[in-house]
């Protein structure tokens, strides 16, 4: 790989030659300099905003001539520094290409640029009664075409899927400049899904220029509960119960006392003093919800719950997920800093998993606050540090390196949702052999022989000298106080 | 193992146990045939013949041999018969991990046991695990559950080169590393073989009926397929089933069927709201919450009558020009039936008459792009193998497809030439 030099430069701004589009000052570079896990950064040589996917496409074969590597970047809200950017390199952003291009009803398909916001989506259809599932927290902010790269799930996916079983198809430039589609507003394109493939590859095999999304009519009914235990494992225990009852919820989330603690003092959803709350949410026609709910109900009583709040109108459901879905921003208010963690583990195995970093909490000295999607098992453990106090940050990432483990020990990944990214590379031999990992990288090498499109992420390479894996730094604006995060 | 090779390019050693009719690939006799009991064994037939050059065709349970491009030749039939294990069963946590030999249908006779199953249908009881992942074949449930694809949380495969790997894992939710998964999925063995694969389940409903309304024509039928879509009814299964022949009478030519998987009080309360919504269609609900009466018969009886069979994928607001397009087929002298997801827009299009009939449909179909996408003969005869290519074109994907294939079958020993790339 080369790095940019004055004649990419010149070549880049012929491209794009409209003011703004080719940033390489200091100032204008430091917004890219990391995305949502701002401890990982690195400074490019150039960052590029394309209008078209005809320009995306040429800036990718400017830079497979000069076999130069470059990041592709949506609004960067990515959790695991999937779209830091390679020294002496090229972030193409794709904030520019930000069209809903089509908004098709009777086919139920909505065909928009990267740019475009997971919410965006919904914002469009809402008023033909349909909707875009996959709703990660960061909903408001983040791209879909960051989706694409990640997988993304969100709170609803236990019964809705992730990213991958909402899109149809994208367009995409290949790392070698070939604009290609991969399958289509219709279905069932023969042949191995390089579509399922490319989505959740982290931006490693192509640039996507397009995305065709699925909607789903607004469910007749949702009917959202909350209830409060003495203990995690009795908010655990519920969970098992109702799965075993055959019935999906559309989202089953539990925050312990911690987490409890940071929204109530940021958000005021007003919950239930309690050791654990547990939120389960039904949704689907109107009298099987209603059936349905009552057995959950009578199961949440069943196993010891000390309060059952039924949400009476869409303003008190509003607050109880403004609550849950407010708990990362809200750990400022009991922690300085914190890191988060995304692994995953059998649902049967969460209380041994619980204990276990409830142990670890107790042994390590830091505060560690338990958010997650308990009925896919995905955990969210927020471990609260001190930058400040020397050695804290460090062990942090100790710690979530430890809790990774548990989750690699009970049988579960060590990302649910955020991403191997940057951040989890090192971890990926714990999780695969060799082997497995070797036959990716073919599968990688087959888009990408150069190497060039978005290097060092997914796959394990050596760290840079002095990088520490994980926790929470503020971000380049946040420091120059010219951002701040939500 | 059952080796029944002699080598790779030879006869089968034993006499007793020849490549019979039944081993046959649209008239190929493969020249061995491999029964591996284990990955291991699977990793290293496949590693020998990388080493020997030889073809190796994959099959499972055989239900749909007969789909793919015609071989030249087959060096080795390698079976996963004798990989039939239901591995585990994790019913607390909805997951299962089956080996590819594994039939769909006594896997979830298993799985039942718990409340359990795999949403995974075929019109064929031979159909096995590892042959619904490669042709990532589905049925009228798919408007729920999706594809195999939608379903597979992690999968073991044997690569050509003798590697034995995995992708994914146990858990429902996980993003590390990528979904060879998915990439194996609709890929028709031309990649890897599976060894074993691991899905997340569903809960068996508490109760289910099924709704047929037939219509007088298609607008009918479109109508209320568009009243269902205004509604938020939402049913399991939405199939439409169009016959159009000289034998049929208009009035049975067109057909809702509709599943709906509820709680008991509930079902009914989604079975009034649908009739209400079919104009004046002849409407029957039957309850067949503990046994299937309609859709083993309804999958099945489209394969049961003769003729090419195509697949094809469409807009679904476009169904009434589907009919159209069929309508004109009819004219032209072909028997032409159609089974299909009428909100995914995607289904098996039974063309039958003459060859030059056959082949003209089959024809027009891949001109109508502004209709049809992806138009793939599954069941021929040779006679049309050898005018049409099965597959049609993969469009962009085709080369990244044919480097992809490269990159893990460097000596382009899998699948003969059958599958897609």
């Amino acid at each position: 790989m080369k790095t940019v030099d004055d004649r990419f430069l010149a070549e880049l701004r012929g491209i794009c030659a409209r003011p703004g589009e080719v940033l390489t000052e200091p100032i204008e570079l430091l917004t890219y300099e990391c995305d949502g896990l701002p401890h990982l950064h690195q400074r490019p040589a150039v960052v590029v905003l394309p209008s078209s996917a005809e320009q995306v496409q040429a800036v990718v074969r400017l830079c497979h001539r000069h076999q130069v590597p470059f990041v592709a970047r949506g609004h960067g809200s990515g959790l695991s520094g999937g779209a830091l950017p390679i020294a002496g390199g090229v972030v193409i952003a794709l904030a520019r290409l930000n069209r809903v291009l089509e908004v098709d009803i009777p086919n139920r398909r909505v065909t928009v640029e990267p740019g475009v916001t997971n919410l965006e989506i919904t914002r469009q259809v809402a008023p033909h009664g349909f909707y875009y599932a996959p709703d990660p927290s960061s909903q408001q902010v983040c791209s879909i075409g960051g989706n694409v790269a990640e997988n993304s799930g969100g709170a609803h996916c236990l019964k809705y899927g992730f990213t991958v079983h909402h899109v149809l198809g994208v367009e995409a430039v290949l790392p070698n400049g070939d604009l290609v589609r991969l399958d289509s507003a219709i279905a069932d394109a023969p042949g191995p899904d390089l579509l399922g493939l490319l989505i959740g590859s982290e931006g490693t095999l192509a640039v996507v220029t397009k995305v065709i999304v699925k909607i789903l009519r607004r469910p007749e009914s949702v009917q959202t509960l909350l209830a409060a235990y003495d203990s995690i494992s009795a908010a655990g225990k519920a969970v098992s119960d109702i799965i075993a009852a055959g019935i999906i919820p559309a989202a089953v989330e539990i925050m312990d006392s911690l987490s409890i603690e940071a929204v109530e003092a940021a958000v005021h959803p007003n919950f239930p003093p309690a050791d654990s709350i547990l939120i389960v949410e039904l949704d689907g026609p109107t009298a099987e919800v209603r059936e349905q709910f009552e057995e959950v109900e009578r199961i949440c009583r069943h196993v010891g719950a000390t309060t059952v709040e039924v949400a009476q109108d869409e303003a008190h459901r509003a607050r109880i997920w403004k609550g849950r879905k407010g708990a990362f921003a809200s750990m400022g208010r009991v922690t300085p800093n914190y890191y988060v963690q995304d692994g995953v583990v059998p649902r049967t195995k969460l209380p041994e998993v619980l204990a276990r970093i409830r142990d670890l909490e107790a042994r390590c000295g830091l505060r560690i606050g338990n958010v997650f999607h308990a009925g896919d098992g995905n955990l969210h453990p927020l471990i609260c540090y001190d930058e400040k106090i020397p050695g804290q940050s460090d062990l942090a990432a100790k710690v979530g390196g430890e809790i990774l483990q548990y989750c690699i020990d009970a049988g579960g990944s060590i990302t649910g949702e955020h991403g191997v990214g940057a951040d989890k590379a090192e971890y990926m031999p714990r999780m695969f052999s060799d082997d497995d990992l070797d036959v990716m990288q073919l599968v990688r090498r087959a888009f990408d022989p150069q190497g060039i499109c978005n290097p060092g992420k997914v796959f394990p390479t050596p760290r840079l000298c002095g990088e520490v894996p994980g926790p929470y730094h503020a971000h380049p604006l946040e420091q120059a106080g010219l951002g701040e995060r939500f | 193992m059952i080796d029944r090779r002699s080598g790779p390019s030879g006869p089968p050693e034993s006499p007793d146990t020849p490549a019979t009719v039944a081993d046959t690939i649209d008239g190929v006799v493969p020249r061995a045939i491999v029964e591996p009991a284990s990955g291991e064994e699977v990793a290293a037939v496949l590693a020998e013949a990388s080493r020997t050059k030889t073809t190796v065709v994959v099959r499972g349970g055989g239900s749909k041999m007969g789909w793919g491009r015609p071989p030249s030749s087959i060096g080795v039939l390698l079976s996963t018969k004798r990989l039939d294990r239901l591995v585990a069963h994790e019913h607390h946590d909805l997951t299962a991990t089956v080996q590819a030999g594994a039939r769909i249908d006594l896997v979830n006779a298993q799985l039942a046991h718990h409340g359990q199953w795999l949403p995974i249908e075929s019109a064929f009881d031979a159909a096995t695990i590892g042959g619904a992942i490669a042709t990532n074949d589905s049925g009228p449930l798919r408007h729920r559950y999706g594809t195999p694809r939608d379903l597979l949380i992690g999968i073991r495969l044997a690569l050509p080169d003798g590697r034995l790997i995995k992708s994914g894992g146990n858990v429902v939710k996980n993003v590390a590393g990528y979904d060879l998964g998915k990439l194996i999925s609709g890929s028709f063995g031309s990649l890897a073989a599976i060894v074993s694969a691991t899905f997340k389940l569903v809960p068996l409903p508490a109760a289910s009926s099924t709704m047929t309304a037939r219509f007088d024509d298609v607008n009918g039928m479109t109508r209320a397929l568009e009243a269902l879509g205004r509604s938020q009814l939402e049913p399991a299964a939405c199939d439409v089933h169009v016959r159009l022949g000289n034998d049929v009478p208009s009035r049975e030519s067109c057909r809702l069927v509709l599943k709906f998987e509820s709680t008991p009080k509930a079902l009914n309360a989604h079975l009034e709201a649908t009739r209400a919504l079919m104009g004046g269609a002849r409407v029957e609900a039957v309850d067949d919450t503990a046994r299937d009466t309609i859709w083993r018969p309804h999958l099945r009886s489209l394969w049961a009558a003769p003729g090419v069979m195509v697949k094809a994928g469409w807009l679904p607001a476009s169904l009434g020009r589907v009919v159209a397009f069929m309508e004109e087929a009819r004219i032209e002298g072909a028997d032409v039936e159609l089974q299909g997801r009428a909100v995914v827009g995607s289904g098996l299009l039974r063309v039958d008459g003459d060859l030059a009939t056959k082949l003209r449909v089959i024809d027009r179909m891949r001109a109508r792009t502004d209709l049809f996408r992806h138009v793939v003969v599954l069941r021929a005869g040779a006679d049309v193998k050898q005018k049409v290519d099965v597959w049609g074109s993969l469009g962009d994907a085709a080369g990244v497809a044919a480097a992809v294939k490269r990159a893990l079958d460097e000596q382009g020993i899998l699948n003969a030439g059958r599958g897609p790339v």
